[in-house]
């Protein structure tokens, strides 16, 4: 028997545009049963939403563990709402409206919801759907990083590794040094410099591994705050093992992490 | 003095589509300058539907759905009329007006067949606090509330001085169009015509026009001796 996994219903004003969106993100599910229903238009030509529709999808969409619904904007919001209240309480209660933007929202709660995780932690990553595209677009902050081992003029401290290890700073080392990095009462930020990319948070895993610093390149750490050259310490001495990845290759390809690691945190 | 029963609340919302469908292409016209231009017509298509659930009900006899049926209250006949506008209206006023109707429809409760207009003008009131907490809107932001509110307050002031519910609702229409004229140097800060800011400046509300209707249809239809 399957496990239920959290649904999602898409609230938008245009049934086209709602089925359209939802076949884009299946493709991302893999076959995976996850339930995404559509509450959308008044009918396949006409524009609007209707909070007894959405109320139906919810139901639909339901399996026991929760509904995450995305929703256009305006007049979607609004029969979202409405629909909550044409609820029974123990339904009503598993159901999150989450105000994260529709198209990208969808395809990333389509994933976490096919992976397991549950209602909050679909929501929490719809919400985080956009970061991908504006780290890309954005401009890379004005002023030069500082030197290594330098401080930055700003009360920061900065440093660089080189991405020496096969595959980057791909999801598994970069969750280490995520891991790491949230040890230290330090506000800690990485760039790939030889991308030219903005800053990115180094606590966040998402943004940390978008940044996808690949073999050969070159990342700047800056540190901030009351523990940045403990936290700057720690980030360029677990670079130095590639975050677990060099020292893995070093014995031959099996993977164990560093003794460093082990010692550091439960 | 009179009450206000079901014939009277079939008198309003037959009056309210009539007015509606007489001034569908000003609402549409004032719409299409701060908004989405579809407000006559989706205040069109769901006074429309209304009028027509509000017709089948009587001739059924058990209840038609969620619908009245013969011998349904105010609170049923007016919870109909908001679900019927949430199902059709299509745009923000399908929730909104459907929220003022259903609230309505609570306040009055499921039974009675007809209420004293001090009940009515309760109901009035629920009406509104359910748009609010609908739309969250407040006054100024250039919306239906605009028209409404002055409206309520009124027409509670009115009946509170001696005034019969014919003549309350008479007052209560200047205020609401009194209302609606004040929302045209409006800055709007709710819905569509809030993405135009500054640009919203110098058109008449569209939801404030309707509200404006709905109000003057009331005045129109809810005396007893209204034909």
């Amino acid at each position: 028997m399957t496990r239920d996994d959290v649904g999602i219903v898409v609230v938008s004003h245009s049934r086209a545009l709602a089925r359209a969106a939802i076949a884009h993100a299946e493709q991302m599910l893999h076959g995976r049963p996850v339930r995404i229903e559509e509450a959308a238009g008044l009918d396949d030509g006409t524009l609007g939403t209707d909070a007894v529709r959405v109320a139906d999808a919810i139901v639909r969409a339901d399996g026991g563990r929760g509904v995450v619904v995305l929703m256009d904007l305006g007049s979607a919001v609004l029969s979202a709402e409405l629909a909550l209240d044409l609820l029974d309480r123990p339904l009503r209660e598993r159901v999150i409206l989450c105000p994260a933007p529709l198209v990208e929202g969808l395809c990333v709660a389509a994933v976490a919801a096919g992976t397991g995780a549950d209602r909050d932690g679909v929501a929490t990553e719809a919400l985080r759907a956009l970061g991908a595209k504006q780290d890309h677009l954005s401009v890379p902050a004005g002023a030069p990083g500082p030197d290594a081992d330098g401080d930055g003029g700003h009360g920061e401290l900065g440093g660089r590794f080189e991405v020496t290890w096969p595959h980057g700073l791909h999801a598994r080392p970069a969750a280490v040094l995520v891991q790491a990095v949230r040890e230290f009462d330090a506000d800690v930020q990485l760039r790939d410099v030889t991308v030219g990319g903005a800053p990115v948070p180094a606590g966040s895993l998402t943004r940390v591994a978008a940044m996808a610093a690949v073999e050969g390149h070159t990342v700047e750490v800056t540190a901030a705050g009351p523990q940045a050259r403990e936290a700057l310490a720690r980030v360029l001495e677990l670079a130095a093992t590639g975050f677990g990845d060099l020292t893995a290759t070093a014995v031959g390809g099996r993977h164990r992490p560093p003794p460093a690691l082990v010692a550091g945190r439960g | 003095m009179g009450d206000v029963d079901v014939d009277g609340l079939v008198r309003w919302m037959t009056r309210f589509a009539e007015l509606v469908a007489v001034h569908r292409e000003e609402l549409t016209t004032l719409d299409a300058a701060i908004g989405d231009a579809d407000h006559g017509t989706n205040m069109d298509r769901g006074m429309s539907a209304v009028v027509a659930a509000l017709d089948e009900a009587p001739a059924s006899g058990a209840d038609a759905g969620d619908g009245a049926g013969v011998g349904a209250g105010v609170g049923a006949v007016l919870k109909q009329v908001g679900m019927t506008l949430v199902r059709t209206v299509g745009g923000a006023s399908g929730p909104l007006y459907g929220t003022f109707f259903l609230r309505m429809a609570t306040s009055l409760g499921d039974g009675a067949a007809s209420v004293p207009d001090e009940a009515f003008a309760k109901a009035l009131r629920a009406g509104l606090a359910g748009v609010v907490a609908r739309g969250k809107a407040e006054a100024g932001d250039k919306t239906m509330f605009d028209a409404l509110a002055p409206a309520v307050d009124t027409v509670e002031a009115e009946l509170a001085r001696g005034s019969d519910l014919a003549a309350a609702l008479a007052v209560g229409t200047v205020a609401a169009e009194a209302g609606r004229d004040a929302t045209t140097p409006m800055h709007a800060r709710k819905g569509r015509a809030s993405y135009l800011g500054e640009r919203s400046v110098g058109h008449q509300d569209p939801g404030a026009t309707s509200a404006a209707l709905l109000i003057a249809a009331a005045a129109a239809a809810l005396p007893a001796d209204s034909s």
